[in-house]
């Protein structure tokens, strides 16, 4: 796996060295978690119990599972939302503890499965937001804040919308607006946390094709929890099967996507085909065994 | 479409720090200026001494009174403030009633109405709890303990009952949050202690009544517990303006914080925010803007619940629109309701008794909230 990653990263900075060489900073950050414990105050097990995660730097790994396998409380511990009991989260090799909130928030952005905003916000007024953790307690919008804003608007392709209000748009177009706001935010590494659950296909697929986008320019490292197998396998280069609290397996789609892994983590009897990559579950396995 | 973003960037650019600035929010605070000079003009015309429109408006805008730097300093930092201090110059009998009695009570009322607003549309960002008030973390049941303790146990500490009931205030809302706090607060945690609390000092405060021994500190103790205007001067004035400065100050920058913080929690902390520091911050500022108007007119009800809701019916919930608005509109309702306090039953029985202003927000405001509920179904909401 490392190896795997090493030589993809090798292979970007071949092609673009020019590049490379002239401005370092777009290279995309490597995070990784650590033997994390991630639990929640009141419960006595831990959510997560010393597992680790690598992030490919300038790339998308997926975070898949069924409900209830700890894929969003592992996200939060990535995050740094959430307190972790145990287990350091390493940002280009920093411990994130060492970071302020405020820089960190430079640096990982989070986008929540739940957001909510006042109904008369404007569009435009929302994606400003993220440029909080770049802002001083005074400041008033630069023009590097302006043109960050533009940038996430037109990226995450809510222009025509700028102006509307929030409590206008439907489900679909608020989950959008809300990836601007993270994408303004203007950091190295993302962290989405089912941005395509409860959305029509439509909006789904233009939530991937951000995705997709952001991986093209591999600037930006990204993880993603995805609750559809299909979608993780089409637009993730690696994906981490977590199966109650523990990871399972983790590696290019190809190789974890197994018919024994939908098995046993999903509870699915489903066909795996190759070359395209296909899952197409066919029952649900019985739940007695258990 | 190069040229329509420029345009928008452009636009966003020429307005970045002001574009909340827009019409309604003008608006809104021109009709509350027009509420408050009317409501002023009346104050300083009727009453038992009774004048002309003329008298009464020349008494106001009498040049010898209000272009003299010595009557302000007067006024505005009393005859015992080192160096700047001054007494009172000579002026004619009418200027005399009307900038010494009346005038001081509507900038008390002033004061008091922009804290309240203020104070009210802070707690309901941080608690995000449209029900919220400047009262909801403790801070009226704890003054009001207080009050009634200092009236009927210590009634030798009468004089320092501003300073007490707005201490108590404070310490209660500190109680409040100690409760709450669990490695950090949440606002159910937050609005739950404070309910919890308000009805245990509500408690005790109904039953230190039953000792209070006559009538009179009965009376005192309810002007106090439901906030009245009544006998305020020039020294109420003093004591409320620098607090009112540096809460409404301190409000107005945080309005950004607020806005965030309206994202809800995980929002804010994946922003970059520190919440909890943020949260208690801006509390104590909401605090200390309530406390500010409870020193001086006891415990007003109402204005802090409905007048940022009115705002944010008019203006949107952006918050350096609201903390604007509710400045002009808290101000506008507290100095209409005195004027029904003070000249109502002059007006309806033709005696010259007073009702604690606490009273008539709750009448001329309840009414007006329900109207505005019924018309717009929105009301209540973010």
């Amino acid at each position: 796996m490392t190896g795997n990653t090493d030589t993809v990263t090798d292979a970007r900075h071949e092609t673009a060295s020019d590049d490379a060489t002239e401005k370092p900073e777009d290279d995309a950050p490597t995070f990784r978690g650590d033997d994390l414990v991630v639990g929640y105050p009141g419960t006595d097990e831990p959510v997560i119990d010393e597992e680790s995660v690598v992030a490919a730097p300038g790339e998308v790994t997926a975070l898949v599972g069924p409900n209830g396998s700890g894929k969003s409380t592992l996200l939060k511990g990535l995050a740094d939302q959430v307190d972790r009991d145990a287990g350091t989260v390493l940002l280009d090799g920093e411990d994130v503890d060492d970071i302020g909130t405020k820089a960190l928030a430079r640096s990982v952005g989070l986008l929540s499965q739940e957001n909510v905003a006042p109904d008369s916000l404007t569009v435009r007024e929302l994606v400003e937001h993220g440029r909080y953790p770049h802002r001083g307690f005074f400041d008033g919008l630069t023009e590097s804040d302006l043109s960050a804003i533009d940038r996430a608007i037109d990226l995450a392709g809510v222009d025509h919308l700028q102006d509307r209000e929030i409590g206008q748009l439907s489900g679909g177009q608020k989950q959008l607006v809300w990836i601007a706001m993270v994408l303004a935010q203007e950091t190295g590494v993302l962290l989405l946390d089912e941005p395509t659950t409860f959305l029509d296909l439509h909006h789904q697929l233009q939530v991937l094709d951000v995705l997709e986008t952001l991986r093209a320019e591999g600037e930006t490292t990204i993880v993603v929890v995805l609750h559809d197998i299909q979608q993780a396998a089409r637009f993730a280069d690696y994906i981490v099967a977590l199966e109650d609290g523990s990871v399972y397996d983790w590696g290019p789609p190809g190789d974890v996507l197994t018919e024994q892994l939908l098995a046993d983590v999903f509870r699915v009897d489903a066909v795996v085909e190759h070359e395209p990559l296909r899952v197409s579950p066919r029952r649900a396995l019985d739940d007695g065994s258990d | 479409m190069a040229e329509e973003r420029v345009e928008t960037t452009g636009r966003a650019r020429s307005g970045a720090r002001f574009d909340w600035l827009d019409r309604s929010l003008v608006g809104l605070c021109l009709g509350s200026l027009v509420v408050v000079v009317a409501g002023g003009l009346a104050q300083a015309r009727f009453g038992s001494f009774d004048m002309t429109v003329s008298q009464a408006f020349w008494a106001v805008f009498n040049p010898d009174v209000v272009l003299n730097a010595q009557t302000w300093r007067a006024f505005l930092l009393g005859p015992d403030f080192p160096v700047l201090g001054a007494e009172l110059p000579e002026m004619n009998r009418r200027s005399l009633i009307v900038w010494n009695i009346r005038i001081p009570r509507v900038v008390v009322g002033l004061l008091v109405g922009a804290n309240l607003a203020v104070s009210g549309a802070i707690f309901q960002a941080v608690t995000r709890n449209e029900l919220a008030s400047p009262f909801i973390l403790g801070v009226s049941s704890g003054a009001g303990l207080l009050i009634l303790l200092t009236l009927v146990v210590f009634s030798g500490l009468a004089t320092f009952l501003p300073l007490i009931a707005a201490v108590g205030g404070a310490l209660a809302f500190l109680l409040v949050y100690a409760i709450a706090w669990q490695n950090g607060t949440s606002p159910v945690r937050l609005v739950l202690a404070g309910v919890i609390i308000g009805t245990v000092f509500q408690s005790l405060q109904t039953a230190l009544f039953f000792f209070a021994d006559d009538i009179g500190v009965v009376q005192t103790a309810i002007a106090w517990t439901t906030g009245s205007l009544t006998s305020v001067d020039w020294e109420q004035v003093r004591m409320a303006l620098p607090w009112t400065v540096l809460a409404t100050g301190l409000a107005l920058l945080g309005a950004r914080q607020l806005n965030v913080l309206l994202l809800g929690e995980e929002t804010a902390q994946s922003l970059g925010m520190d919440v909890e520091r943020v949260r208690f911050g801006l509390s104590g500022v909401a605090v200390l803007a309530a406390a500010a108007s409870i020193a001086v007119a006891g415990i007003v009800g109402f204005v802090g619940l409905i007048v940022p809701h009115v705002v944010r019916n008019v203006v949107g919930s952006d918050y350096r629109a609201l903390m604007v608005g509710c400045l002009f509109a808290g101000p506008a309702l507290v100095v209409a309701a005195d004027v029904g306090a003070r000249l109502g039953m002059l007006a309806i029985t033709g005696s010259l008794g007073q009702l604690p202003v606490g009273i008539v927000t709750g009448l001329l405001g309840g009414p007006y909230f329900l109207y505005l509920m019924r018309k717009q179904g929105q009301i209540g909401e973010f």
